[in-house]
C-alpha cells in the first residue's frame, strides 16, 4: 500500500467516524450517557475491584492516574468499558431511532422536547452523583459556577465592560439568603427561634434565593450609578472598589458573624434544587441575550453612539443588563451558601474574582454555551488535577494562556445557543448528504 | 497636631509604594490600553530579585571576592534588579501579551492574570513556604522632625519615589521614545502608519514598568522586610485602582492617585475606627469617581473594546 | 466497519479486564486523611502539618505497621491540599471520606477551613481532629469533631492575667487583623478579660487592619497617642516582625505581647533582635524542652533544618491521639462505618494523654483541657519556658 492511499484510507476512516457521530442527536448522546451511568451502577464496583482499582474512579480516573501512573492501563480500561463503549454503542446503534424520536418530540412541542432532554440529563447527573458524595458536591459547585459565569458573561461579554464586582454580588446574595433561611427556619442563638415551621423551608427557599438576588441587584445600583456617567474602564475600578467595600462591610457586621463567618444554614440546596435553578438561569439568560434587549446590549458594546442614534436607550439598556447580571450572581451566591452551609467574607475576595474571570474567558465571551463549558471545564480541571498539588496552579494558567492564544475569545466565544437547533435530529440524508457541523 | 504630622509622614511612605507601582501600571495602560494584571506579581518578583541580588552582593563582599563599600550595595542592587526585572517584564510581554495583540483586550488582561498566578506558584514551588527577610542595607535611624518621628529609610523611600516619577516624566515628555509612547496612547491605530514600531514601544513600556516595579519591590523590602509569594496580589489590585484613577495617558496622574490612595487609607484608619477602613476608604474612591468620572488627569475619551 | 471495530475493541477490553488481578486479598490498610493548607495564604502551616504527619508515618513503618488488637496493619496517609479556601477544604474532606475511605482525618488547621470541613465530617460520621483551629464553633455541637489546641476563650484571659501579674499594667491596646478569624476572636476575648480585670475603658485603643496589609503606621500612631502601657497583637509570624519594626520606628518603647500564633521559629528569623525579651503564651516551649518534646524537636530539626512550629507539634500530638484511639478500639473490623464510630468513641474517652504539647483530656465538646505555657524570647532568639499560666 502506498503512503498516499494510506492517508486516503485514514481520511476515509475519520470521515466515516465523523459521519457516524454527526448522525447522533443530543438525545442520542444523552441516552448513551444514561447507559454509561447505568453500567457504572451495575458493574462499576465489581469491575473496579477486578481491575485492582480499589474503588470506582471518581473523575474519569484522571486523579488516580496522576497519583499513580502505574494505574494508567487499568484506569483506561475502566473508562473505556464503563463510559466510552456504552456511550459509543448506544449512541451509534440507536442513532436512527432516536433521531426519529427527537424529530417527533420537537414536532409535537418544543417544551416537551426540552423537558424530555432535561429529565434524561438530570437522571444521568443524579445517577452519576449517587455513587459518591464527592461527585455530588463537585456537581453542585459546578452548577453554581455555571450560574455565576453566565451572569458575568452578560456584563463582560455581551455588554463588553470589564466588571470586577461579581464576588461582591455573590457575597450579598449568599449572606442575605442565609439570613433569610436562618431567621425563618432555624433555631439560632443569634436570630432566636425559627419564625416559621422548618417543614416550610423547602417551599420558601426560592423566596430566600430571590431575596438574595434582589439584594445583590440593589447593591449593583451602587456600582451602576457612578460608572454609567461615563464609558470606559472606570467600571473596572468602581466594581473592584465595590468588592472591597462589600467584604469590609460584612467583616464589620458582628450579627452575621463578621470574619468568623456565618453558619447553620439549613440543608436546602439538594441536587434537584440546584439543577432546577441552573436550568432556569440558563433559560432566562439565553432568552434575554437573544431578545431585543440583548441585541441592544450588543449594539451598545459595539458602538454606543451609533446605538444611541438607532434609538437604543443606552442608559436603560446598560442599567437593566447590569442589575440582571447582579441578580443572578446573587442567586448563585445564595445557592453556594446553602451548599457549603457556611460562608465567610474571605471567600469573596480577589481570588474568587480571578477564578470567575478564568472560567468566563476559558469558555468564551458572548456565548451561553461557552459559559457552561468554561465553568464545567474549569471546575472539573481544578478538581481532577488536585494530585499535582502546587503545580496545579501552574498547569491551569498555562493551559488558559494557550487557549487565549489560539482562541482569543475563549473556546466557544460568540456562539448563539439555539434551543431548537440543539435538540433537533441530525439526519444526514435529510440534509442532502452534506455533513453539517452541528452547533 | 503631632498626630496629624505623624500620619502625614506615614501616608507619604505608604502612598509612594502605590504611586510607584501605579506608575508601572499606567505605563502599560496608557500605551497599550491593557490592564496588566501581572504587574503586582512582577512587583513581587522584583522584590525577590532584589533580595537575591543584595544577599549575593553582601555575601560576595563579606567573603572578600569583591571589595564593595556598604553604601554602594543598595544602588547596585536597585540597578541590577531593575535590569533583571525589566527582562522578566519584557518576557511576559513577549509570551503572554504580544500573541494577543489583535484579541479583545480583556483576554489579554486574563493572560496577565494567569501569568501572575504562575509567578506566585512557581515562587512557592521553587523557594518553598519559608518567608524571606530582606537584608538590612541601611542602618535605620529614627529622629524627630517637629512632632513626628521619622526614619532615614522613610525619607529615602519618598525621595527615591519622587525621583523615579520625575525621571519618568522627563522621559515621556522629552525623549523621542516618550513621544512615541504618548502618540500611541493618543491614537493606537494611526501610529504604525507613522513608522513607529509598535512592538518595540510595547516592550519598552513593559520594561520600564517592570523596572519601576523592581524599585518599588526593593523599597518595599526595606520598609516591610518580610517577603512572601502572594505579597503582590493585594497591593497590585489597589495600585490598579490608583492607575486608572489617575487617568489614561497621564504618568503624573497615576502617581498622584497613588499618593491619594495612600493618604485616604492612612487617614481613614487614623480618624475612623480602623475596622471600617476599607469600607470608608473605597466608598470615598467611589464618590470621587462619581464626581470626577474621568479620573484626575485623563482626558475625556471614548474607550472602545476591540472586540 | 466501525461496528466490527467496536466489537473487537470490546473483546480486547474484556480480555484486559479478565487479566487484571482480582480483588486483592491483602489485609485492610488503615488510611488517615490529612487536610492541610499547602498553598494559599499560609503554606508554612501546611508544610509543618505534612512534615509532622510523615514523621509519624515513618515511625509506624519502622515498627512494621500499626498494631491494633495484636495484628499489624499497614498505614497510609492521604494528604490533600485545601488551598486555604473554605470550599476546597469541604471538597477535599468529602473526597477523603467518600472516595479514599479514610478512617479518621487530621486537619484542616485554620478555623475558616476547619469549621465547614468539620460540618462535613460530622454529617458523614467520620472522626476528625483539627490540631490548630481555636474557634469554638469548630467543635460546637459536633460529636465527631475534636481539636488538639486550647481555645481563644481560654487564651484571652490567660494573657490578661499574665500581663497584670507580670507588669502590673492597667491600660492595654490591641492591634489585630479584622478580616481573619483567629486574631479577631482572640482580640475580643482578650478585651473582655482585660476589661473584667481593670474596668470598662481600660482597653484604650482597639485597632485593626486587613489581611495582607503591610503598613500599620496609622494604627500604631493611634496606639501611641492613646497612652497604652503595652499592646497585644495576636498575629501570625509574617505580620509580627513588621508590626515590631514599625512600632520601634514610630517611637514605641513599651512591651508588646503576643499569642500562640507567634510560636514559629520563623518569627525570630524575620524579626531578629526586635522580638527579644517579649512574652507570648503557647502550647509548648522549644528551648529547654525535655523528654519526648525534645526528641521530636531534634528529629524535626535534623530532617527539615528548622525548629518545628506549634502547628507541627500539635499535628504530631494529633497523630499520636489518632494512633492511641485506633489502638484503643481493640480491633479493625473492616466495616468502615463501625470502625469510624469505634475510633470516635475511643477518642472521646481519652484521658490524661501525655502529648508533647502537654497533658490533655477531652471535654464533652471535644475540646482539650490543657495548660498554657508562657514563653519568653531570649536574647539568643530562643523560646524559653517562663511559666505555666491558667485563666
Amino acid at each position: 500500500m502506498t503512503s498516499a492511499s494510506a492517508t486516503g484510507y485514514r481520511a476515509g476512516l475519520s470521515w466515516k467516524t465523523r459521519r457516524l457521530l454527526g448522525r447522533v442527536s443530543l438525545l442520542g448522546w444523552l441516552s448513551g450517557a444514561l447507559a454509561a451511568v447505568i453500567v457504572e451502577h451495575l458493574l462499576g464496583r465489581g469491575l473496579a475491584l477486578r481491575l485492582g482499582l480499589g474503588s470506582i474512579p471518581l473523575l474519569f480516573g484522571v486523579t488516580d492516574i496522576l497519583r499513580q501512573p502505574l494505574m494508567i492501563p487499568s484506569t483506561s480500561v475502566y473508562v473505556l468499558l464503563v463510559y466510552l463503549l456504552p456511550i459509543a454503542l448506544v449512541a451509534s446503534v440507536t442513532a436512527p431511532a432516536l433521531n426519529r424520536v427527537a424529530g417527533r418530540l420537537l414536532g409535537m412541542s418544543t417544551w416537551l422536547s426540552i423537558i424530555t432532554h432535561l429529565a434524561i440529563a438530570y437522571t444521568v447527573l443524579d445517577l452519576w452523583c449517587a455513587l459518591n458524595d464527592y461527585r455530588l458536591l463537585i456537581v453542585k459547585l459546578m452548577l453554581v459556577a455555571v450560574m455565576i459565569t453566565l451572569s458575568l458573561n452578560i456584563v463582560n461579554g455581551y455588554m463588553g465592560e470589564f466588571c470586577c464586582s461579581h464576588p461582591g454580588f455573590m457575597a450579598l446574595g449568599a449572606y442575605s439568603s442565609s439570613v433569610f433561611t436562618v431567621l425563618f427556619f432555624v433555631d439560632d442563638d443569634v436570630f432566636g427561634a425559627a419564625l416559621l415551621p422548618p417543614a416550610l423551608a423547602p417551599f420558601l427557599f426560592p423566596l430566600a434565593l430571590l431575596a438574595g438576588g434582589l439584594v445583590a441587584a440593589a447593591g449593583a445600583l451602587a456600582v451602576a450609578i457612578p460608572s454609567f456617567r461615563t464609558r470606559g474602564d472606570y467600571l473596572a475600578v468602581i466594581s473592584l472598589a465595590f468588592t472591597f467595600i462589600v467584604k469590609s462591610f460584612i467583616e464589620n457586621l458582628e450579627i452575621i458573624g463578621g470574619p468568623r463567618g456565618f453558619m447553620s444554614q439549613p440543608d436546602l440546596a439538594s441536587l434537584p434544587v440546584v439543577f432546577a435553578w441552573t436550568v432556569i438561569c440558563m433559560a432566562v439568560i439565553n432568552n434575554y441575550v437573544r431578545s431585543t434587549l440583548g441585541k441592544a446590549l450588543n449594539a451598545v458594546r459595539d458602538d454606543e453612539t451609533a446605538a444611541n442614534a438607532m434609538t437604543v436607550d443606552t442608559r436603560h439598556t446598560k442599567m437593566t443588563a447590569f442589575l440582571f447580571s447582579a441578580f443572578w450572581a446573587g442567586v448563585a451566591g445564595g445557592l453556594f451558601a446553602h451548599i457549603m452551609r457556611y460562608v465567610n467574607p474571605a471567600t469573596f475576595g480577589v481570588q474568587k474574582l480571578a477564578e470567575v474571570l478564568a472560567m468566563l474567558y476559558f469558555g468564551g465571551l458572548n456565548s451561553v454555551i461557552g459559559s457552561v463549558v468554561g465553568a464545567v471545564g474549569f471546575t472539573l480541571f481544578s478538581e481532577a488535577l488536585r494530585p499535582l498539588e502546587i503545580y496545579k496552579w501552574v498547569i491551569i494558567p498555562v493551559l488558559l494562556i494557550l487557549i487565549m492564544m489560539f482562541r482569543p475569545t475563549g473556546l466557544l466565544g460568540f456562539r448563539d445557543f439555539d434551543v431548537r437547533k440543539t435538540l433537533s435530529p441530525r439526519d444526514i440524508r435529510e440534509r442532502g448528504g452534506r455533513t453539517v457541523a452541528s452547533g | 497636631m503631632g498626630f496629624v504630622m505623624q500620619n502625614i509622614v506615614n501616608a507619604l511612605q505608604w502612598g509612594s509604594f502605590y504611586a510607584v507601582i501605579a506608575l508601572g501600571y499606567s505605563m502599560v495602560y496608557s500605551v497599550l490600553m491593557l490592564f496588566n494584571f501581572a504587574h503586582g506579581d512582577i512587583f513581587m518578583t522584583g522584590a525577590y530579585i532584589g533580595f537575591f541580588v543584595s544577599t549575593g552582593l553582601l555575601a560576595l563582599s563579606s567573603l572578600g571576592y569583591v571589595v564593595l563599600p556598604h553604601w554602594l550595595i543598595l544602588p547596585l542592587t536597585i540597578i541590577l534588579a531593575m535590569f533583571l526585572t525589566a527582562t522578566v517584564g519584557m518576557l511576559v510581554e513577549r509570551v503572554a501579551y504580544r500573541p494577543l495583540r489583535g484579541a479583545p483586550r480583556a483576554s489579554a488582561a486574563l493572560t496577565g492574570l494567569m501569568v501572575g498566578i504562575i509567578l506566585q506558584t512557581l515562587n512557592l514551588a521553587l523557594l518553598g513556604a519559608r518567608r524571606r527577610t530582606f537584608p538590612l542595607l541601611i542602618e535605620t535611624e529614627t529622629f524627630q522632625i517637629g512632632l513626628a518621628s521619622v526614619t532615614n529609610t522613610r525619607i529615602m523611600i519618598v525621595l527615591v519615589s519622587l525621583l523615579m516619577m520625575l525621571v519618568l516624566h522627563q522621559f515621556v515628555k522629552r525623549t523621542k521614545w516618550g513621544m512615541a509612547m504618548r502618540a500611541m496612547a493618543y491614537d493606537f491605530a494611526a501610529i504604525p502608519l507613522m513608522g513607529v514600531p509598535i512592538n518595540t514601544i510595547a516592550l519598552l513600556a513593559f520594561g520600564l514598568g517592570s523596572a519601576l516595579a523592581a524599585v518599588a519591590g526593593i523599597l518595599f523590602g526595606i520598609a516591610y522586610p518580610v517577603l512572601e509569594p502572594y505579597m503582590g496580589m493585594l497591593v497590585g489590585w489597589k495600585a490598579f485602582v490608583a492607575a486608572i484613577l489617575g487617568g489614561r495617558g497621564s504618568v503624573m496622574g497615576a502617581a498622584l492617585a497613588g499618593f491619594l490612595l495612600g493618604f485616604i487609607e492612612i487617614f481613614v484608619a487614623a480618624v475612623f475606627p480602623s475596622t471600617l477602613r476599607d469600607l470608608i476608604a473605597y466608598s470615598i474612591i467611589l464618590v470621587i469617581l462619581t464626581f470626577k468620572p474621568h479620573g484626575f488627569f485623563g482626558e475625556s475619551y471614548s474607550a472602545r473594546l476591540r472586540l | 466497519m466501525s461496528r466490527t471495530f467496536m466489537v473487537i475493541l470490546c473483546l480486547v477490553a474484556l480480555i484486559c479486564a479478565g487479566c487484571g488481578s482480582p480483588a486483592s486479598t491483602t489485609q485492610p490498610v488503615i488510611k488517615i486523611g490529612i487536610n492541610a493548607e499547602m498553598t494559599g495564604d499560609i503554606p508554612k502551616v501546611g508544610e509543618g502539618t505534612k512534615f509532622a504527619a510523615q514523621m509519624w508515618l515513618e515511625d509506624i513503618e519502622a515498627a512494621g505497621g500499626l498494631e491494633v488488637g495484636g495484628k499489624k496493619y499497614k498505614v497510609e496517609l492521604v494528604i490533600e491540599d485545601n488551598e486555604s479556601k473554605a470550599e476546597s477544604a469541604v471538597a477535599v474532606q468529602t473526597k477523603m471520606i467518600s472516595q479514599d475511605r479514610v478512617l479518621v482525618i487530621v486537619g484542616p488547621q485554620a478555623s475558616k477551613q476547619a469549621i465547614p470541613a468539620g460540618e462535613v465530617a460530622n454529617n458523614l460520621e467520620t472522626p476528625m481532629i483539627s490540631p490548630w483551629s481555636t474557634n469554638p464553633r469548630t467543635t460546637l455541637d459536633r460529636p465527631w469533631v475534636f481539636r488538639a489546641c486550647f481555645l481563644d476563650s481560654f487564651q484571652g484571659p490567660v494573657i490578661a492575667n499574665f500581663v497584670t501579674e507580670e507588669y502590673g499594667f492597667t491600660k492595654a491596646a490591641v492591634l489585630y487583623d479584622v478580616a481573619s478569624d483567629y486574631p479577631k476572636g482572640l482580640a475580643e476575648y482578650f478585651k473582655q478579660a482585660w476589661e473584667k480585670l481593670h474596668g470598662p475603658g481600660s482597653v484604650v485603643a482597639y485597632e485593626s487592619f486587613t489581611t495582607k496589609d503591610r503598613d500599620f503606621s496609622a494604627q500604631i500612631t493611634k496606639i501611641i497617642g492613646s497612652g497604652a502601657e503595652f499592646f497585644f497583637t495576636p498575629q501570625y509570624y509574617d505580620e509580627v516582625p513588621l508590626i515590631l519594626k514599625q512600632a520601634r520606628e514610630l517611637g514605641w518603647d513599651n512591651p508588646i505581647v503576643g499569642s500562640d500564633s507567634w510560636g514559629s521559629a520563623e518569627l525570630v528569623n524575620l524579626a531578629g533582635d526586635l522580638c527579644y525579651g517579649l512574652f507570648f503564651p503557647t502550647h509548648y516551649a522549644a528551648a529547654g524542652a525535655t523528654g519526648a518534646t525534645k526528641e521530636f524537636i531534634d528529629r524535626y530539626e535534623a530532617k527539615h533544618g528548622y525548629i518545628p512550629d506549634d502547628v507541627a507539634a500539635l499535628t504530631w500530638d494529633s497523630m499520636l491521639l489518632v494512633q492511641k484511639a485506633i489502638q484503643d478500639t481493640g480491633e479493625i473490623t473492616g466495616d468502615l462505618a463501625k470502625d469510624r464510630k469505634n475510633v470516635r468513641d475511643a477518642l472521646a474517652q481519652i484521658k490524661d494523654f501525655e502529648g508533647i504539647t502537654g497533658k490533655l483530656t477531652f471535654t464533652e465538646d471535644g475540646d482539650p483541657i490543657k495548660a498554657a505555657v508562657i514563653v519568653r524570647i531570649s536574647d539568643q532568639g530562643e523560646f524559653e519556658f517562663y511559666g505555666y499560666a491558667s485563666p
